[in-house]
């Protein structure tokens, strides 16, 4: 409530005039002549000071009167819509319910839902509602209705998502209602269970000035117990000619307590293979490693399940295992030159997602079978090829395949091909001393991106002592610079494929690299660049989209046909055949399985798909701050320091309250007459 | 204006406002007693008066006009009538004028108010062919009318001009006033009595003892009663011109306690003494005073 006279209040002070009037005015200063005191003189003397308030309920009452009047005065007004409450201004209602899947933890989504209902019950005739339930993202129905039944019903048939909570995306829901809104009162109810994790979205949400919102918590105030499967991974290996692969599941406990015993069961295709029993400590994390089992030729899919607790969506990890793939690689080195290879030959060997399938050949032995099987061809220090091989090896990089070109002591390079290459190259040049070192590095190509992150690689520890200065084309792209300038690699786009240059040799003749650590993970991310390789999906998580044009294991689906897929609850859904072909959007945890039912073999694809784990982090935000993030002000302050637009009706109907006051004063007065009226009246009948 | 009260069927109450506004004594005693005479005909009490008592014979030296001769005339025997009473007697109204009977809070002073007594107990005299008289008195005798069969008139005018002006007690001049009343007498003491009940019972003593009957009137003023003041304030004394601070509230329950037991007190010890006494407050009538007096003077004569 604000004033628009407050310095009426010094008024207050005359307050004590009735007081004073009460205990002063009392003692008159005439003298009473009295026939005889001899009786008074017989009563014990009684003090002045003794003699205070007499008639309290005048005083009170006249106290009241000229308060009320001072108030009346100083034109009080509601700045917020509290005066609407009093003056039966409409709501504009916005609940927000989060149905994201920690609030399937204990009784909280039941307790939500009957909070919005308690919350719809107490909606006023004129009050418009919308309730939204959000998730990572917010769904509303009817927006700004009035229908309650309909409001009830959404609330009765609303389900628990797999998604994660942001309030972001509901809070802007809730603002574009206000904003559209022409009632005078906003008021939006926030239900959740206030994690953490959904407050970074609502950063940039401010609901309109004058809103009211409340935040309604369900979370619960216990010790919470919860442990998730926070993911698997795979463990191949060769036994019997078969590939098998060993689950390793890591379990995670957020609860204050150790869990001990926990079963935790693999599935594979719904079959329970092994369980274990496994104990987490509080706050901690445990892995739990199954029995290996023989890989199909198809993606099978397996599940890590714990047994279940408090929110059993996070108990269960969901991912498909298939066959691990291979990447054929040639390299061609010079005749004789078997030491140049060793290295890279060596680091190509090890790797099992992908494995490398190396083929070595020396320059003068390849043969165009050898360049059509192979995904990269690498050139180590030697020159295209001449004739058929030299041409294969363009077209196979024209059609989408990969050269390495590493530049030693002995290419000689056709001048007919040049144009295969990033740029032209002079003489060997020596670095003095130690050497040199790479300067610069395009952390932001694939094939240095995984060295970006600390403590991931450090590519500047190798010297190089000699190397081949490259003259890059204008259409060629420099990855690497030494530390004197000179491009170290060159990337140039033939066709559909890629060449990569390396000015230095790929052994320890010219520079050190292949004996450092980083050497086997850089040419692995060379060849598996140059590949085009990409990694199968595990799992996916819901709430994403997949594009099924792009997904790996979805390259034989032909999109245009009749696709059907089956959702983790057993539903039958056609993909869309639009203009959105081939998207299907996550929603449910589980396994959705994609069939082409006009193919003849019917060959499916399996995806996995899991819950952000991150929700399983039911960390607690206090709801007052997401309150001061979202209104610009404290919780529970319902003050309005907006320049919302108000109607001049409006502005009439906040100031009213003066009347009010002067009515409650009129009131007091007449009361305050009537009262010392009969107390005179009593007071003579007494003397008589 | 005349105010007609249930008090007693064919009573006329007169307010005591209304008589001050009369200036002629004599008619305010005649309407006050007349009215009053001619409404107690229909009580049931009769008034003091020389009624016939019994015969004897007769003795030498009785006058012989006193021989009923009727009764000789059928028994052949003298026998003299005797009467109740004497044939008249003398009627003395002693009135304090001291300071504080000048006082009057509803428009009537206590001394108005005994005037006005006075002279109706006068004028019920002289129609009983009493002798009247009076004497005032403050600290001191201020004024005597002897009583006589031709005084009323004279004693109307020292009650007329009388005035309350000095402070008063009651010992020395009713003391003195002993001496003026050799012959059995009835006596009419009308004051305020601001003294212990022991000390105006020994002052008044003296008149009972002479043989006289005596009367005391009690006139006090409503707020002599009541106390009904708010404000503290200072009241001064108006016989002493003694100054206290009070404050009423917190003394008026006592205040009346001592004004009803000062009262109680003075009953008791009238009565004990055979003297009659009345309290009389000046807010009542002043016929409806004279009346409850009477009422209750005729039933103590019948006690008697």
């Amino acid at each position: 409530m604000s004033f628009l006279a407050p310095l009426f209040f010094a008024a207050l002070a005359a307050l004590g005039a009735p007081i004073l009037f009460h205990m002063i005015q009392r003692q008159r200063t005439e003298v009473i002549e009295f026939p005889s005191l001899m009786f008074v003189r017989k009563i014990p003397f009684h003090s002045l000071r003794r003699q205070r308030i007499k008639h309290w309920v005048l005083l009170l009452l006249r106290c009241a009167a000229l308060a009320l009047l001072i108030a009346a005065f100083s034109r009080p007004f509601f700045s917020s819509n509290a005066l609407a409450a009093v003056t039966g201004g409409a709501r504009e209602v916005v609940v927000l319910v989060d149905r994201s899947y920690s609030m399937g933890y204990g009784t909280r989504w039941e307790r939500a839902r009957d909070a919005a209902r308690r919350v719809l019950g107490n909606l006023l005739p004129d009050d418009r509602a919308t309730i939204v339930f959000f998730d990572s993202g917010a769904q509303s129905g009817a927006r700004s209705t009035t229908d309650r039944a309909s409001l009830l019903a959404a609330v009765d048939a609303a389900e628990l998502s797999a998604g994660t909570t942001r309030y972001g995306p509901a809070l802007q829901v809730a603002q574009g209602i206000f904003e559209e809104s022409d009632q005078p009162r906003l008021e939006a109810f926030l239900i959740s269970d206030f994690q953490r994790i959904g407050v970074d979205s609502a950063a940039n949400v401010l609901l309109p000035p004058g809103t009211v919102l409340t935040p309604v918590s369900v979370a619960d105030e216990d010790q919470i117990v919860n442990v998730s499967v926070a993911g698997a991974t795979v463990q191949r290996d060769i036994f019997s000619g078969r590939e098998r692969a060993a689950v390793i599941a890591r379990l995670a406990n957020r609860g204050d307590a150790p869990v001990t015993n926990l079963q935790v069961s693999l599935e594979l295709s719904g079959r329970e293979l092994e369980s274990l029993p496994v104990t987490v400590e509080a706050n901690s994390s445990a892995t739990i490693t199954f029995a290996p089992f023989t890989l199909e030729d198809v993606a099978m899919p397996v599940s890590v399940r714990a047994a279940a607790d408090a929110l059993p969506l996070d108990d269960v990890f969901h991912f498909t295992v298939t066959p691990g793939d291979v990447v054929p690689v040639l390299i061609v080195g010079g005749p004789g030159a078997g030491d140049a290879n060793l290295y890279l030959q060596r680091a190509l060997a090890i790797g099992s997602s992908p494995s490398f399938s190396v083929t070595v050949r020396a320059v003068d032995q390849v043969t165009t079978d050898d360049v059509a099987a192979a995904s990269v061809v690498v050139l180590n220090d030697v020159g295209l090829p001449g004739g058929q091989i030299g041409a294969a090896i363009a077209r196979s990089v024209e059609d989408g395949g990969g050269l390495l070109v590493a530049l030693g002591e002995r290419v000689r390079w056709p001048g007919d091909a040049l144009d295969l290459l990033p740029g032209t190259f002079d003489a060997p040049a020596d670095r003095d001393g130690r050497g040199g070192a790479l300067g610069f590095v395009d952390y932001s190509h694939p094939v240095f991106e995984v060295f970006s992150t600390p403590r991931s690689g450090d590519l500047t520890t190798p010297r190089f002592f000699r190397y081949r200065p490259l003259d890059p084309h204008p259409d060629a792209t420099v990855l690497a610079r030494f530390d004197n300038g000179e491009a170290a690699m060159a990337e140039h786009a033939v066709g559909a494929g890629r060449v990569l240059l390396w000015t230095s040799t790929l052994d320890s003749f010219w520079n050190n690299f292949a004996l450092k650590p980083i050497y086997l993970p850089f040419v692995h991310r060379l060849v598996e660049y140059l590949a085009g390789y990409s990694p199968p999906t595990p799992y996916l998580t819901a709430g994403q989209v997949v594009d099924l044009s792009q997904y790996p294991g979805a390259a034989h689906l032909n999109l245009t046909s009749n696709l059907m897929v089956r959702d983790p609850l057993e539903d039958l859904v056609p993909v869309e055949s639009d203009e959105r072909a081939g998207f299907i959007e996550l929603r449910e945890q589980g396994f959705y399985e994609i069939r082409d039912t006009d193919a003849a073999d019917g060959e499916s694809v399996t995806i996995a798909v899991n819950v952000d784990l991150a929700e399983s982090n039911l960390e607690r935000v206090d709801p007052q701050e997401l309150v001061a993030a979202a209104t610009g002000r404290a919780a529970g302050d319902r003050s309005v320091t907006s320049d919302r637009e108000l109607l001049p009706e409006d502005l009439e109907r906040r100031q009213t309250l003066w009347w009010f006051l002067l009515v409650g004063a009129l009131g007091f007065l007449i009361t305050e007459t009537v009262v010392s009226n009969r107390l005179s009246r009593t007071e003579l009948d007494v003397d008589d | 204006m005349a105010t007609i009260s249930t008090l007693s069927p064919g009573a006329r109450f007169i307010d005591p406002n209304v008589l001050s506004r009369i200036g002629n004594l004599e008619l305010v005693a005649r309407w006050v007693v007349e009215g009053f005479i001619n409404g107690m005909h229909k009580a049931p009490y009769l008034g003091v008066s020389i009624d016939f008592a019994e015969h004897r014979g007769y003795m030498p030296g009785d006058d012989i006009r006193r021989v009923d001769w009727r009764l000789y005339a059928r028994t052949d025997r003298f026998y003299v009538k005797q009467f109740e009473a004497d044939t008249n007697t003398n009627f003395s109204v002693l009135f304090d004028v001291s300071k504080s009977m000048s006082f009057g809070s509803r428009g009537v002073t206590k001394l108005d108010y005994g005037r006005f007594l006075a002279a109706c107990l006068c004028y019920l005299s002289t129609k009983q062919r009493d002798r009247v008289g009076i004497v005032t008195f403050d600290d001191d005798i201020v004024e005597r009318v002897p009583p006589s069969a031709k005084h009323f008139d004279v004693t109307l005018h020292t009650l007329d001009q009388m005035d309350a002006g000095r402070p008063g007690t009651l010992g020395p001049p009713l003391y003195k006033a002993t001496e003026f009343f050799k012959r059995r007498s009835i006596l009419v003491i009308i004051s305020d009595f601001y003294d212990e009940p022991e000390k105006v019972l020994d002052a008044v003593k003296p008149l009972r003892f002479a043989g006289s009957d005596v009367i005391m009137f009690h006139v006090l003023d409503p707020a002599e009663v009541g106390f009904p003041y708010d404000d503290s304030t200072s009241f001064q004394d108006l016989e002493t011109g003694r100054k206290i601070p009070v404050v009423p509230d917190k003394l008026r329950e006592q205040y009346r306690q001592l004004v009803q037991d000062h009262i109680q007190a003075l009953t008791e010890l009238c009565g004990r003494n055979r003297i009659d006494y009345a309290f009389l407050n000046t807010k009542e009538p002043l016929d409806h005073a004279l009346f409850k007096y009477l009422a209750m003077r005729h039933k103590l004569t019948k006690v008697r």
